[in-house]
């Protein structure tokens, strides 16, 4: 199905092409080179999204990981290690560094819609103005952006389900129904396309390639090292690569996680920022 | 010299207030010609100078791709091999290196994103006027001291973030080796410049100092080079390229003001067209002065002529004879006139003269300093003389025709 | 009487008179060519400037000035100014703007920019923008945007492509939407072909979470010397709150390029009639020269030193107001044939990269006119009266012994 919408693609003129584009009809993304199997008819993609999306979602979340930053002007890859917590119906979260030393104690504050941020060594706090957020954060190869912006999964996509992959093949190691996500039109998200792998038995995410509008991929999101917490299916290692960029690559470990928790909203305060711990 | 030079010479005395009036004309425009141009090229040096001693000097040096990001990724290797090159030059009046990049700069409950730049203040006086500029406190320290770190903001930035002299505040970057980076400084001096936009985002901090904050090691992100005179910039550019390719092959880029500042250029370019439309139609004009001179002295020596042709005077030698006259007027115009430009112009090359009233307040809208400046160059002279005298040749050519073309017979019936 | 007998004596020797006409006229001809040009680059980068957004006037809330931020901003939308403006007749179009900083993505790129709400008929009439889409179209549907062609290839997007816009709203949060781009922009000034994204005002007002709040309302007008008039009516009108600015106001640089335009003027002009002074004194005075023994007949049969002097000078004054007549003509059939303008792109290499227009295109201010008309007689007098006077004081008998 994909290679004929594919070839029909390559005989479109180029008028026609924009109008397409203006109808928000992206260019299929290529993704002939995974095999996949047909899907069963009955499987609603949507729910599909909702549960992938809510696998990782709780009210209020403590995390504890590392964030590893390889680049080629590096000699040795950047990491980072920091815990935080987060309340996500409150809108607020606090971030707080644990390595390398140079940075320990450091803490970021999210109060919506302001960021603050405390340095323990020059006993400075600073507020970040929101436009800041928009460059990459911490060097790597996320943007503030994309680790702030409250765009939802379910909502602001359409989604289609395009087949199965068995889990043999090169894109996954596990059977898995395979999405697309498609955003909608005015939604902020740049992507043409998002392509997800989500996990048959638990719903969680595998995988996920971010195409452009013409069908080109340009970044690839990796999900691993799964363990099961309560009734969740948790990966506890996720890696970035953007594929404009060769040799740039970032990477999550998450150490711990703990979802649902009982926090008290003393925590969200200026005053527990300027703590070291 | 020939019979009909001489012949031509006394020629042009024979009248000699016709003479003196149309020589005056000459000297006249040429003197306005050269002046003015010696006054437009001079403005217009101090235009630029005075732009790019703000900014990034005549010719600089960056990382390739580097005016596009401005990220500390494209640098440029600060090893020796570049300075080696750039000691050898021609044409370069002083040149200073510099470390530039982005950071957030905060003080209580301000933040504001700025532009670092770290100088080598020895150097930097050299080449731009950043330093003279100050307006309060002092520039950054010759030697970066152990333990304050020093910085410069401009004046609209000290006042978004509410900070005086001798206030801490904090600078918030990202590193070349993308650790944060942070660290506080010491407000030693505040500056005023002309470009608004640049006060509001300007900090200027010690090179070294720079360089540790964002572990940048050997690396800078650009040369300033300032030029002999801006004119030689693009040759200056020109060498620089042939020496560093060798050494460097693709990881600089040089650019010259004009692509870094092209309003500018387009300033300049339209005053020039100005100019020069100007200056084309006075020579005109002045070329027409003498072409009537030297025709209507053939109609008032039609007589002379005549019997200069009936004794068998061939008429090429006659046209030669009209032309040599003309040409001679023009020129003895020319000389008188560059003898008398030059030295003004001489004297004048280098003096500033002070503006005053709206003209002064308008140089202030360019960043300019309101004075007047000359500029004695070879073009200058060389060129008008060309005009002119190309212009005097073009003009005698129908006279010297008509002469040459008088009838003895009519010549003599006017007796 | 005096009258005829100059008439007659100017043509007796046709070939001096011409000599003397044709330095007057080209004189003439040459400043008022020369000043066209000049005004006209000048005129050029103006106008430029006003149809690339600068527009004539504005019209800003109270406090602008100091603090061009979004915060400062007309609450109602310029509902009340809009009556104001709608009464004043001199006033050609107007349009309400919005104006944000912000953040355009796309899949590879990101790009500083400055956000401009605008309705799109009306600013049709107020700038350049809509005339200068080089590919696709000006705005029109929902959720589409205009750019400049130069910021599409930095955001390697195209016509069709899809950007999201970010900006800072009032409250400090930061919203973001997804636009497509419908049109592209080649117009020549920086400003609209790298630095704006347009797009329907509503839209804009909502991304910014403003109501309808605008940031300015630009003014244009179908003669650019109503300005001053325009603003003192709007000032009577608004009272004190709402500011309202001239674009030499807004733009001073401007202003000081065309001051410095007629201060060259003067020196053209001094230039040309000085030279064209000693044109025509020295072929007066070879004139009066010439019929010294003419004169002396004149004086023996009884005209007075007076009348001999006035004789001349009215010849001088006749070949003066034809050479007047005959630069002036030169110079307007000169400007006429220039007329659309000099192209002078082969010359000018890479001007364009500079945004200025190629094409120099002659203009005119009625005192361009006059001045060098006054100035030329003036000069034609003053140059005749030495050999007017001259040709006084030979004697008769002098006269009559010269062959």
């Amino acid at each position: 199905m994909i290679r004929i919408a594919l070839s029909f693609a390559g005989r479109i003129g180029r008028t026609l092409l924009i109008s397409l584009l203006f109808q928000g009809v992206a260019i299929a993304a290529d993704l002939s080179e995974f095999n996949l199997e047909q899907a069963p008819p009955n499987v609603d993609a949507r729910q599909l999204a909702r549960t992938a999306e809510d696998n990782m979602r709780s009210d209020r979340t403590f995390f504890k990981g590392e964030m590893t930053v390889v680049s080629p002007r590096l000699t040795r890859p950047r990491v980072v290690a920091f815990h935080s917590w987060e309340d996500s119906q409150e809108k607020k979260s606090l971030i707080r560094i644990d390595a390398p030393s140079k940075d320990k104690g450091t803490g970021f504050l999210k109060l919506h819609p302001n960021l603050w941020m405390y340095i323990p060594r020059v006993e400075r706090t600073v507020r970040v103005p929101p436009s800041m957020m928009l460059q990459s954060w911490m060097g790597s190869d996320f943007s503030n952006d994309d680790l702030v912006r409250e765009s939802s999964e379910v909502d602001d996509y359409d989604h289609r389900l395009l087949g199965i992959d068995t889990g043999q093949g090169s894109a996954v190691d596990r059977r898995s129904f395979v999405v697309e996500y498609r955003p909608h039109e005015g939604a902020p998200v740049v992507w043409g396309s998002i392509v997800a792998w989500l996990d048959i038995e638990s719903g969680a995410p595998l995988r996920q390639d971010f195409f452009d509008e013409e069908g080109e991929r340009l970044r690839v999101m990796r999900f691993g090292d799964f363990r099961q917490i309560e009734d969740r299916f948790v990966p506890h290692h996720w890696e970035m690569t953007p594929l404009d960029k060769p040799g740039h690559k970032t990477t999550i470990e998450i150490e711990k996680i703990e979802f649902d928790l009982e926090l008290q909203s003393s925590i969200f305060t200026t005053r527990n920022l300027k703590r070291r711990d | 010299m020939g019979i009909e030079t001489r012949l031509a010479w006394r020629n042009v005395w024979r009248n000699k207030r016709r003479t003196a009036l149309s020589v005056a004309a000459t000297v006249f425009a040429i003197f306005l010609v050269i002046i003015s141009v010696g006054m437009a090229t001079g403005v217009h040096e101090k235009m630029i100078e005075d732009a790019v001693r703000l900014a990034s000097g005549h010719v600089a040096i960056s990382g390739a791709g580097y005016r596009q990001n401005m990220t500390l990724e494209q640098f440029v290797p600060w090893d020796g091999r570049l300075e080696e090159v750039i000691e050898t030059a021609q044409n370069v009046r002083a040149w200073a290196p510099r470390i530039s990049s982005f950071a957030l700069i905060s003080y209580d409950d301000q933040s504001q994103g700025g532009m670092v730049i770290g100088v080598d203040p020895a150097r930097e006086k050299n080449v731009s006027e950043f330093s003279q500029k100050v307006n309060e406190g002092r520039f950054v320290s010759v030697d970066p001291g152990p333990t304050v770190r020093e910085i410069v903001l401009g004046r609209k930035l000290a006042d978004r973030l509410g900070v005086g002299l001798g206030d801490e505040i904090l600078l918030y970057g990202v590193a070349y080796s993308l650790e944060t980076a942070y660290e506080l400084f010491t407000v030693v001096g505040t500056m005023a410049l002309p470009d608004h936009r640049l006060e509001r985002n300007l900090a200027i901090v010690h090179i070294q100092v720079a360089s540790e904050f964002y572990v940048y090691e050997d690396r800078i992100t650009e040369v300033a080079i300032l030029a002999s005179e801006a004119a030689e910039s693009d040759s200056l550019l020109a060498d620089l390229e042939i020496a560093l390719a060798a050494r460097f092959g693709d990881q600089l880029e040089l650019q010259t003001y004009e692509q870094i500042m092209p309003g500018l250029v387009q300033l300049i370019l339209i005053d020039d067209a100005g100019l020069y439309i100007t200056l084309i139609i006075l020579i005109v004009v002045v070329g027409f002065g003498i072409l009537n001179t030297i025709l209507m002295a053939i109609l008032e020596r039609t007589r002379e002529l005549g019997v200069v042709l009936a004794l068998g005077l061939k008429p090429m030698a006659l046209f030669r004879m009209i032309y040599l006259e003309s040409m001679l007027l023009a020129g003895v115009g020319l000389v008188i006139g560059l003898s008398l430009s030059l030295p003004l112009l001489a004297w004048l090359h280098g003096i500033e003269v002070p503006l005053g009233g709206d003209i002064a307040k308008g140089t202030e809208l360019f960043g300019m300093e309101p004075t007047l400046t000359f500029k004695l160059n070879m073009i200058n002279p060389i060129g008008s003389t060309i005009t002119i005298l190309v212009v005097a040749a073009i003009a005698a050519f129908y006279p010297a025709l008509k002469a040459s073309r008088a009838r003895p017979i009519d010549a003599l019936r006017s007796l | 009487m005096l009258l005829r007998m100059a008439w007659r004596n100017l043509w007796r020797n046709p070939r001096r008179t011409i000599v003397v006409l044709s330095a007057i006229s080209i004189g003439i001809a040459g400043c008022i060519v020369a000043m066209a040009i000049n005004l006209g680059m000048v005129a050029g980068m103006v106008d430029t400037a006003i149809r690339g957004g600068l527009a004539h006037l504005q019209i800003h809330s109270a406090g602008w000035d100091e603090n061009p931020e979004l915060e400062v901003r007309l609450m109602d939308g310029g509902a009340e100014i809009a009556k104001a403006l709608d009464a004043t007749p001199e006033i050609q179009y107007w349009a309400p703007r919005l104006r944000a900083e912000g953040l355009a993505a796309s899949p590879r790129a990101s790009v500083g920019v400055s956000i401009t709400g605008v309705d799109p008929i009306r600013e049709a009439g107020v700038s350049i923008a809509a005339d200068s889409i080089s590919e696709g179209q000006w705005l029109g549907e929902r959720g589409r945007v205009v750019l400049g062609h130069k910021l599409a290839r930095r955001l390697n997007a195209k016509v069709g492509s899809k950007i999201v816009l970010s900006v800072q709203d009032l409250a400090g949060e930061l919203t973001g939407q997804a636009f497509r781009i419908t049109g592209l922009i080649r117009s020549g000034s920086r400003d609209l072909d790298d630095g704006v994204v347009f797009m329907r005002l509503p839209e804009a007002q909502a991304l910014v979470r403003m109501g309808e709040s605008i940031t300015e309302i630009a003014i244009v007008t179908s003669d650019r010397a109503l300005v001053d008039q325009i603003q003192a009516r709007l000032h009577a009108a608004l009272g004190s709150g709402p500011e309202v600015r001239t674009w030499e106001q807004l733009e001073p640089l401007l202003v000081f390029m065309i001051d410095s335009m007629d201060s060259m003027a003067w020196v053209l002009y001094a230039a040309v009639f000085i030279a064209m002074a000693f044109g025509i004194a020295n072929v007066l005075l070879m004139a009066v020269f010439e019929r010294t023994r003419e004169i002396g007949m004149m004086r023996a049969v009884g005209m007075s030193r007076a009348r001999v002097v006035s004789l001349v000078v009215i010849e001088s004054a006749f070949v003066t107001m034809f050479g007047l007549l005959l630069g002036v003509g030169l110079a307007l059939a000169a400007i006429w044939l220039i007329g659309d303008g000099i192209d002078i792109s082969s010359f000018a290499g890479s001007i364009d990269e500079y945004g200025i227009e190629t094409v120099l295109r002659p203009s005119m201010r009625s005192r361009d006119l006059a001045t060098p008309i006054v100035i030329g007689a003036i000069t034609a007098v003053i140059s005749s009266l030495w050999p007017a006077l001259r040709a006084g004081r030979a004697k008769p008998a002098d006269a009559l012994r010269h062959v």
